[in-house]
């Protein structure tokens, strides 16, 4: 499938999307908190890969990981033009869900995300909570730690790794400090 | 277009904590560079991991239709309601001029450019099956011919380990023949019977 979603088939892009619908649209609903702005988020991430000319390749890694960083990268952009943080800060403060959730992922994997991210030093955690989860950019969680920005920049890129460690995605990450 | 390196970026990249400018400078940097490209993925695979804890929601039936919509062929977009006449002038336009104009047009391209187009010959045990490819140099179109054949035959794409359906050719009188219009070039193609591949070419650029 990757093979051919990097040239660009036509069949690879609808069979790519069928497969990973509900965790396309769940990255797009779980940044923006509305099943529509949802939708149209993971349909414009799409049209513009479909449009773009080589926007993936074989090289790059998981085909699922560029789909779910694309589509959060323009969920996250369409929050920060269309000014709805607020909105956000809501819904994270307990307002329903507009549909049913459906059963999470693998619960062992879930457990060794959530330790290997409490176990981070909070000069990590802080700084990626605040990328991941509140969808600030860099410039912002530097201004607010008051750190410089290549500070920020290596915590951040640090804390990842070793969540990625944490689960033998990266291959060595234990030297991280 | 940014040459600097941004290997440095990329979980802010994978993250969304630039601004779009750095991501979209990431971005096409990265098409260019395999070393960042490998990063970025890397780092994609980890944003992946965290993106995965969060609610799981359905995604609505109104998106798979918009998708759907989406990446269907222009020739097979569902068509608007109109009125009887013109809906009857529209199809006579449709069934009567469009693939006149169509095939006029692509005998043209196939005569512009049959001073450069290629012939590669299919390679098969089958000694009753002759097939060849002819395509154009720069990976436009293909058309294959197949003598021999008793039963319709797949024409598959083979690249990277893989196998990737692109049509069948149905024989008449022991000739079958398909038409590809692309937009990549392919090196390898090859005809399959059922799941068996029973013939295969290389076609040189």
């Amino acid at each position: 499938l990757a093979a051919a979603f990097a040239a660009h088939e036509r069949s690879a892009f609808g069979l790519a999307y069928r497969r990973y619908a509900s965790l396309l649209y769940s990255a797009a609903y779980n940044v923006l908190g509305n099943a529509e702005e949802a939708q149209d988020c993971v349909h414009d991430a799409i049209a513009k890969l479909w449009r773009a000319p080589a926007p993936y390749s074989i090289q790059r890694g998981s085909l699922r990981s560029f789909l779910v960083v694309c589509v959060r990268n323009e969920a996250i952009s369409r929050r920060r033009s269309q000014g709805r943080r607020a909105r956000l800060e809501q819904r994270l403060a307990g307002l329903a869900p507009e549909h049913d959730e459906l059963p999470g992922g693998d619960p062992i994997e879930r457990d060794l995300v959530r330790n290997a991210f409490a176990k981070l030093p909070e000069d990590q955690r802080t700084p990626l909570r605040m990328a991941f989860y509140e969808g600030k950019t860099h410039v912002e969680i530097a201004s607010e730690l008051k750190a410089p920005l290549g500070t920020i920049k290596s915590r951040i890129s640090l804390g990842l790794r070793k969540i990625g460690a944490a689960l033998g995605t990266r291959e060595n990450a234990s030297d991280a400090r | 277009m940014n040459d600097a390196h941004v290997a440095d970026r990329a979980a802010l990249y994978a993250l969304g904590a630039l601004d779009e400018q750095e991501s979209a400078a990431v971005q096409a940097h990265v098409s260019g560079c395999p070393q960042c490209e490998q990063v970025v993925g890397a780092a994609e695979g980890d944003v992946l991991l965290l993106a995965s804890q969060g609610p799981r929601h359905r995604a609505p039936a109104e998106l798979d239709r918009r998708v759907h919509r989406l990446l269907q062929p222009p020739n097979t977009l569902p068509t608007r309601a109109v009125g009887p006449r013109f809906a009857a002038l529209a199809a006579a336009f449709l069934i009567g001029i469009l693939p006149s104009l169509y095939l006029w047009q692509q005998n043209r391209s196939l005569r512009e450019n049959s001073g450069a187009q290629r012939v590669a010959g299919f390679r098969s045990n089958d000694p009753s099956l002759a097939a060849s490819v002819t395509y154009a140099p720069d990976g436009s179109w293909y058309v294959i011919f197949v003598r021999g054949a008793s039963r319709t035959l797949g024409v598959a794409w083979m690249h990277d380990g893989r196998q990737t359906m692109l049509g069948s050719a149905k024989p008449h009188d022991g000739v079958a023949m398909l038409y590809l219009p692309k937009s990549h070039r392919m090196n390898q193609l090859a005809l399959v019977d059922g799941v068996r591949v029973v013939a295969d070419a290389q076609l040189p650029y």
